[in-house]
This record gives structure tokens, C-alpha cells and sequence, in this order.
């Protein structure tokens, strides 16, 4: 009983270090505020399942990453459409300067939900910050093979934003 | 605009709202919808039968195991034996599914390749059920005499093989059919994300 209370206890305190990764891994792949809301829970209940299971052998946040990416690219097979449907939005402390400059936000939003679900993940964990070597840790690909993929998502995105 | 020119923004991102863990525990306490739930209610359902099926081969025992063909007994132990371990291997593979810390490629991997290995299982213990029914019927006479079964046979060999023959394929296409429309779609999107991934 005491070691179950223990359990909970320290997933109750990683998720909640850890919460605004799960929330942008659910504003990147979920359009609808109800469809990111049952995405956000689904993944908590998979870090649950398999929270049991963390060896530490990777980074704690290596580890939510991987079950909540491998949670959202299965579990989100349709999206619902229509009213309230939004863009990729974040919610940052960050001011945007002027119209215009949010205009061109805007188009880079766009062309990110244009992408596929793979190439999401990828982009995100670039925008994050992680080392290649950590992405191929979530991803699964080589090192190489996600250099070329970023790459190519550089110029894709280059793209759909002119053709936007 | 280039991504990088994004990244300042997103990493300053904040939350809508914070979990307290009240919400934390709530949340936790639901039941997933996941993909895998249609299979595990598939498990489930299976369960029930295979419990069904025990049932009725212990209430024959019961009525005295003379009345009972010693070659019907035998055929309803195997088949009950043979669907035990069909479900209990259906219940390991839905547990090995539900593992979603691996990493995304052999995460996606292993569901293809669990997914078709379980609907090729499907296809093959539906169809060894079906020729135990069949053999059951044209043994049974040989052994024992039931009204229903007698009639049956009065039918000529071939018209009874035809039938047989006309059942096998109509399982066949009904299994596949029933798997494609229940699990096709995830089976399909799994393997575009697999394609995504190379």
C-alpha cells in the first residue's frame, strides 16, 4: 500500500514537472480544444500504464517523450473537423511585435499542421532543443537519417509556405 | 520566416491550465481510448465464450460420462484447450501492443507486426474450429444417433461436401472481411506512419 502511495506520489510530482510537454505534444498534433483534451488525457494514462516500467535507463523526459509522441501518432488516426478547429497555437510569454509579424507566424503555423505526423514529431523536438542524438533515442532513426529528414522538413516547409 | 525563428517563442510556451492532482488522479482512473480498446473488448467477449463453452462441456460430464461418446468428449476438451490458449495468446499480444515507451519506429514496428501476426491467427483458428464442426458431424453418426444429425445425413456425400466446401470459403472471405473492416484502417495507418518513419 505504502509503495503504491509511493508510486503515485512520484508520478503525480514528474508529470507535473513535465506537464507543458505533454501539452505541446498535444497542441502540435490535436486541432480541436476537445480533441487535445482527451489526447492529454489518453497520454497521461499511458505514462501511468507504463510508468512502472521506467528503469531510468533514458532521461525521464526522453522517456515521456517517447509515450507521448508513440501515444499521439497512434491514437489520433481522425481528426474532428469543423467549428472551433485551430491552428497550432502556443501560448508563450513571448509578445508578438506587430501584425504583420504575426501574419508570418500565422503562415508558419499553417505549414507546420501541414506536415505529416512523423515530420511533427521530428520539428518539435527540433524546436525543443534535443540533440540529435536524443531525437534518434524517441524517434528511432539514425542520427544521419534525421539530419537528412530535418532538412528536407526545412525546405518543405519553405515551400508550403510560399505555395500558402 | 524559418523554424528557427520559431523556436524562441515555443520554448517559452506556458500552460492553459495547471494539474492540481485531484484532476491528475481522475484522470488516471479512466478507462483509455486508445486504438487498442476494440481489441480488448474482442479479448473480452472471447473470455466470456471460452468460459460458456467450459460450462457446457462440465454439464455434460454431469449427466454421466457413459452417455457421452468417449470421441465427443475428446473433440470438446481440444477444441476448448486449443481456444483457451488462442485467447490467453490474444490477451499477451494486446498487452504487448499497449507498450508505448518504446521508441517510435519499434514502437510502430512491433504493432504492425503483432497485429497482422494476430489477425493471421484469427484467420487460422476460425478455420480449424470449422473443420472440427465438420468432422463432429460426419463422425458423430458413426458413434452415436441424434435426430437432427440423421437427417443431415440423408443428404448424398456430394451435396454435403459442396456445402462444406461452400462453408470454408465463405469463412475465408467473412474473416477477412470482418478483420479489414474492425482493425484494416489502424493496420493501414500504422503502416503509413511506418512508411513516414524511413
Amino acid at each position: 500500500m505504502l509503495h503504491k502511495e509511493g508510486i503515485i506520489g512520484n508520478f503525480e510530482n514528474d508529470i507535473k514537472q513535465h506537464e507543458l510537454l505533454i501539452h505541446k505534444v498535444c497542441r502540435m498534433y490535436a486541432r480541436l480544444p476537445d480533441d487535445r483534451k482527451d489526447l492529454f488525457q489518453e497520454i497521461v494514462i499511458q505514462l501511468w500504464k507504463a510508468y512502472p516500467g521506467f528503469r531510468g535507463d533514458a532521461k525521464l523526459s526522453t522517456w515521456m517523450y517517447r509515450v507521448s509522441l508513440n501515444t499521439a501518432i497512434t491514437h489520433l488516426r481522425r481528426q474532428r473537423t469543423g467549428a472551433g478547429a485551430e491552428l497550432l497555437r502556443i501560448d508563450a510569454i513571448h509578445e508578438i511585435p506587430d501584425q504583420e509579424e504575426d501574419a508570418r507566424w500565422q503562415e508558419m503555423y499553417k505549414a507546420i499542421e501541414q506536415l505529416n505526423h512523423v515530420e511533427k514529431a521530428v520539428v518539435m523536438l527540433y524546436l525543443e532543443e534535443k540533440p540529435y542524438n536524443e531525437m534518434e533515442e524517441i524517434i528511432g532513426i539514425s542520427t544521419g537519417a534525421i539530419r537528412v529528414k530535418m532538412s528536407r522538413i526545412k525546405k518543405k516547409l519553405r515551400l508550403l509556405i510560399k505555395n500558402n | 520566416m524559418e523554424l528557427d525563428d520559431l523556436k524562441q517563442t515555443w520554448n517559452t510556451q506556458t500552460n492553459d491550465n495547471t494539474l492540481n492532482n485531484d484532476t491528475l488522479m481522475q484522470m488516471i482512473q479512466h478507462n483509455s481510448t486508445g486504438p487498442l480498446v476494440g481489441l480488448k473488448k474482442a479479448f473480452s467477449k472471447q473470455y466470456r465464450f471460452i468460459i460458456i463453452v467450459a460450462v457446457f462441456v462440465l454439464l455434460q460430464l454431469t449427466h454421466g460420462f457413459t452417455s457421452i461418446n468417449v470421441i465427443m468428449f475428446t473433440f470438446y476438451a481440444a477444441l476448448c484447450a486449443g481456444l483457451a490458449y488462442f485467447f490467453y495468446s490474444n490477451y499477451r499480444l494486446v498487452k504487448r501492443m499497449e507498450k508505448m515507451d518504446m521508441e517510435m519506429k519499434t514502437t510502430i514496428q512491433q504493432q504492425i507486426s503483432l497485429l497482422e501476426t494476430r489477425l493471421q491467427w484469427h484467420l487460422t483458428a476460425v478455420r480449424i474450429a470449422l473443420l472440427v464442426f465438420i468432422a463432429l458431424i460426419e463422425i458423430l453418426p458413426l458413434f452415436q444417433h441424434s435426430r437432427m444429425i440423421d437427417k443431415w445425413h440423408i443428404l448424398p456425400a456430394y451435396i454435403r461436401i459442396l456445402i462444406y466446401a461452400g462453408l470454408i470459403a465463405l469463412q475465408y472471405f467473412a474473416s477477412r472481411s470482418i478483420s479489414r473492416r474492425k482493425y484494416g484502417n489502424y493496420l493501414a495507418h500504422l503502416k503509413e506512419l511506418a512508411t513516414q518513419l524511413q
